[in-house]
């Protein structure tokens, strides 16, 4: 039979992918507590259900592998093995392997000779924590050799098999036909004779129709072995008496030539069924009769107990707990259930719907405002509220915790402190904040980065921190949380901090910064954003990855987020990554310079004051205003963007705050709350700096999106520039 | 009428397998995955036979199959178990809950065609 199994393949992946990264919580749960059952449960299903699988799927590398970390995590679950920090490293490592191996099974590459030495050496590690308890699994082997014994004496006259079965009483009530055996029978050679026999069938009061009283004698003739012919009854050997009589052997030979030698039972038995004469369930029923004989009333007493368990007495509890635990299921389906795996492409062209919602359901709502219809003004309304909320749930589809993200750098900081020889502990918080998928799928290999870093370079050796007066364990933090519209996620040590000397001489070789200047800490920290900036102890294992802090910023800012540092030699560093909560739809505050509407993201919207004439004569000297006493750095939007025309009589001042600064943008008109559906830019201008995107107005015209943070930075910057000269 | 099974396993890429499998000699197939998961499916409709795992989450399947032997209208659907070599003594267990059959994994699918054709009625 040709079955298409390359659909199940790629089931398989990603199923084991999810089941390694389950594993590895598990190893690392286990470091923190060694003998936590349930734990060793789940990671011992984890690898059985991979074994499992692989086999199934023919996937022989992985199922060969990974049933030698079975067999250790067998025996760590029984108790025979008590798990220590050694058999976790192992299991770690086999781990990795296990992964290697279905990526390799999954592009179809074969297994190179370093992964097969590789695999040996686990292996060999895997039996030394098994100790000399014997690596195999524990296999009954069941060798049948097909064909009749040349017994002696009196042998049976006919060539064909002779089958007798008196069917349990129950058959009918386990769901069974008798007919079915023979049908199936049937196709394994030619019947001869089937001899039905009621005999145990009771007058018809007494009758119960759900009881089987049937017996067959059944004559047979067929090529085929013994163990095959009795597998055919499989199924209702349970309570039913079956003997299967091999063409020219004796009558009831075997068994009575078993009962009258007693004290050689196993052996003889042994000896039978290798010869093939017997099988070993033959033997099993033998075996329970002798016991039975020996045992005598007593066991029959507890047999019985257990029937009248099984059969009823206590059924009435049994039924309560079945039915408590469909209630449970119905209320917490199990994962599979409660979650639906749906292809990112549909949910994205949902998106996108949604978004061409938006924008012509704020067209017809201008137009009733301009129709002054009460009626059609208040459908409108109403309708726009709804696609609000279809516009909130379809993004939320979209939003997943970036908990699970967070925790797979457990794994990373327990490597490097191994291997560096430092004490580390990662801290997470704010796991359950959301953020949209797509982003965390970006956000991943930035964040590596900057972990590996705080990791590798912040933390010091514990001789180190305790000469320095802090705790040999060193802490590295992981923090995501919500301020104002945007996503802040914090990567923090605790450990030396960034050397301002070493920073500022760099800048200095690299023409960055001439000697003469002192910038802030923060200008002078930003600098390792730059690229080709990396100070001479930031050559170590990450140098070789070919990811510099400069990719961490350009990955982040393609997001339309900003990254910022933060450190002093005491407490370490921060690195902040300030992301947008979605890429696709944002509340805007649409504004107007000269003919062209612009967007700026509601959320960071403070307010907006009125630019006055006193302020506009400065405006050539300075550009800052006074703020009811602060300091306002801002930045005209008709010079930002060389707009043309006539300026306008009265200018407006939007003063937005991010990232716990604020500035100013100069605007002439201001226009009020927008729904926004962020549309790309052209690869033409996608660099054009101060701009996030270009949304659709309602009146079908292009407005763009203002990059608030890029173009904060173009007016700080300006500010302190000049103070600086 | 086509026969429905139902395939219990955590295993996605293994229901998968018997899936196509069954699918491929004419059967219906349900799917669920795990204890639990199963009996929450098990609302009246009819069921001829069960593939079920052993070793599962939330409910393995030792205790589906007693917690199936307790219920009304499933009590006598027959069960094939899926075990592994290595669980030889599960076998027995579930041998005394009432499984009706066995199809050790790795399993080829005439293997398990095998199993169900003898266990399904005609």
């Amino acid at each position: 039979m040709e079955i298409d199994l390359s659909e199940a393949r790629q089931t398989f992946v990603t199923e084991s992918i999810e089941l390694l990264q389950e594993m590895e919580g598990a190893l690392l749960r286990l470091e923190g507590s060694p003998g936590d059952q349930e734990t060793i449960n789940s990671l011992f299903r984890s690898a059985h259900t991979i074994k499992g699988s692989s086999g199934v799927l023919g996937i022989e590398s992985v199922e060969r592998f990974t049933h030698a970390v079975e067999n250790l995590l067998c025996k760590v679950r029984e108790n025979e093995i008590r798990i220590d920090k050694k058999i976790i490293e192992v299991l770690f490592e086999c781990r990795d392997h296990i992964q290697v191996l279905v990526d390799c099974a999954s592009s179809g590459a074969g297994l190179s000779q370093g992964l097969l030495s590789r695999e040996a050496e686990l292996v060999k590690r895997l039996g030394s924590c098994i100790g000399g308890r014997g690596d195999a699994p524990d296999k009954t082997t069941e060798k049948e050799t097909s064909g009749a014994e040349a017994g002696e004496g009196r042998l049976a006259a006919t060539n064909a098999w002779h089958i007798s079965i008196r069917f349990n009483g129950d058959l009918f009530r386990n769901g069974m036909d008798p007919a079915s055996f023979l049908n199936y029978l049937a196709g394994l050679g030619e019947t001869i004779s089937i001899t039905p026999l009621f005999e145990r069938m009771p007058a018809a009061p007494e009758m119960d129709p759900e009881e089987c009283y049937l017996g067959l004698e059944v004559d047979f003739r067929s090529e085929f072995d013994k163990k095959t012919i009795e597998d055919v009854f499989e199924f209702a050997r349970e309570g039913s008496v079956i003997h299967i009589l091999p063409p020219h052997s004796r009558v009831e030979a075997y068994m009575d030539m078993i009962r009258s030698l007693p004290e050689d039972f196993l052996l003889l038995g042994e000896i039978l069924i290798k010869g093939g004469a017997l099988t070993q369930h033959e033997l099993d029923e033998a075996l329970d009769m002798q016991k039975g004989e020996d045992a005598g009333a007593e066991q029959h007493k507890r047999l019985l107990g257990e029937i009248m368990v099984n059969e009823g007495m206590i059924y009435p509890e049994v039924v309560d707990a079945a039915l408590e635990r469909q209630k449970l299921s119905q209320a917490s389906r199990s994962k599979e259930a409660r979650t639906m795996r749906i292809d990112a492409n549909k949910l994205d062209s949902l998106i996108n719907l949604v978004g061409e919602l938006v924008i012509s359901g704020a067209n017809m709502g201008q137009h009733a405002r301009r129709l002054k219809d009460g009626w059609l003004t208040e459908s409108a309304s109403i309708m726009s509220r709804l696609v609000e909320e279809i516009r909130d749930n379809a993004m939320r589809m979209r939003m997943v915790p970036i908990g699970e993200t967070f925790s797979r750098f457990n794994r990373v900081i327990r490597d490097i402190g191994r291997d560096s020889g430092k004490d580390i502990e990662l801290k997470i918080s704010g796991g359950e904040t959301e953020l949209d998928k797509t982003v965390i799928e970006k956000i991943n290999d930035p964040l590596m980065h900057l972990v590996r870093n705080a990791a590798d370079h912040g933390i010091e050796m514990p001789e180190e921190r305790a000469s320095k007066g802090k705790a040999p364990k060193g802490t590295v933090r992981l923090n995501a949380y919500h301020d104002a519209g945007s996503i802040v996620i914090e990567v923090s040590d605790d450990g030396r901090g960034l050397s301002r000397e070493r920073i500022f001489k760099k800048a200095c070789a690299l023409g960055l910064l001439s000697p003469a200047q002192t910038p802030s800490d923060s200008e002078l920290f930003r600098l390792i954003f730059e690229p080709g900036f990396s100070t001479a102890e930031q050559v170590t294992k990450l140098s070789g990855r070919g990811v510099g802090m400069d990719v961490v910023k350009r990955n982040i800012e393609a997001l339309r987020g900003a990254v910022d540092v933060e450190s002093d030699g005491r407490s370490g560093t921060t690195v902040r990554i300030r992301l947008p909560l979605t890429l696709a739809i944002i509340d805007g505050f649409m504004v107007g310079v000269g003919g062209s509407s612009y967007v700026i993201p509601l959320d960071m919207v403070v307010e907006c004051v009125e630019f006055s004439e006193a302020e506009r004569r400065a405006a050539n000297r300075r550009r800052y205003m006074n703020l009811r006493g602060e300091m306002l750095p801002y930045i005209r939007l008709r010079d930002f963007f060389g707009t043309q025309g006539q300026e306008a009589r009265f200018e407006n001042i939007v003063v937005v705050r991010c990232a716990g600064q604020k500035a100013g943008f100069v605007v002439d008109d201001l226009y009020g709350e927008v729904q926004t559906v962020i549309k790309p830019l052209g690869r033409v201008y996608r660099d054009v700096k101060g701009i996030a995107g270009a949304t659709i107005t309602g009146n079908g015209k292009v407005a763009l999106i203002l990059d608030a943070p890029a173009l904060m930075e173009g007016a700080g910057g300006g500010a302190t520039a000049s103070n600086l000269n | 009428m086509a026969k429905t099974i139902m395939v219990i396993d955590d295993s996605a890429s293994i229901r998968q397998v018997v899936n196509i499998t069954l699918k491929k000699a004419g059967y219906d197939v349900v799917e669920a995955c795990d204890g639990r998961d199963a009996l929450g499916k098990l609302t009246g409709q009819k069921i001829n036979l069960m593939v079920c795992d052993v070793n599962m989450p939330n409910m393995d399947g030792i205790s589906f199959l007693k917690a199936l032997k307790a219920s009304q209208g499933y009590r006598f659907t027959p069960v094939i178990m899926l075990t592994t070599e290595s669980q030889e003594s599960k076998k027995q267990e579930g041998k005394e809950a009432g499984a009706r059959a066995w199809v050790v994994k790795p399993f080829k699918p005439e293997q398990m065609l095998e199993a169900v054709s003898k266990l399904i009625l005609p």
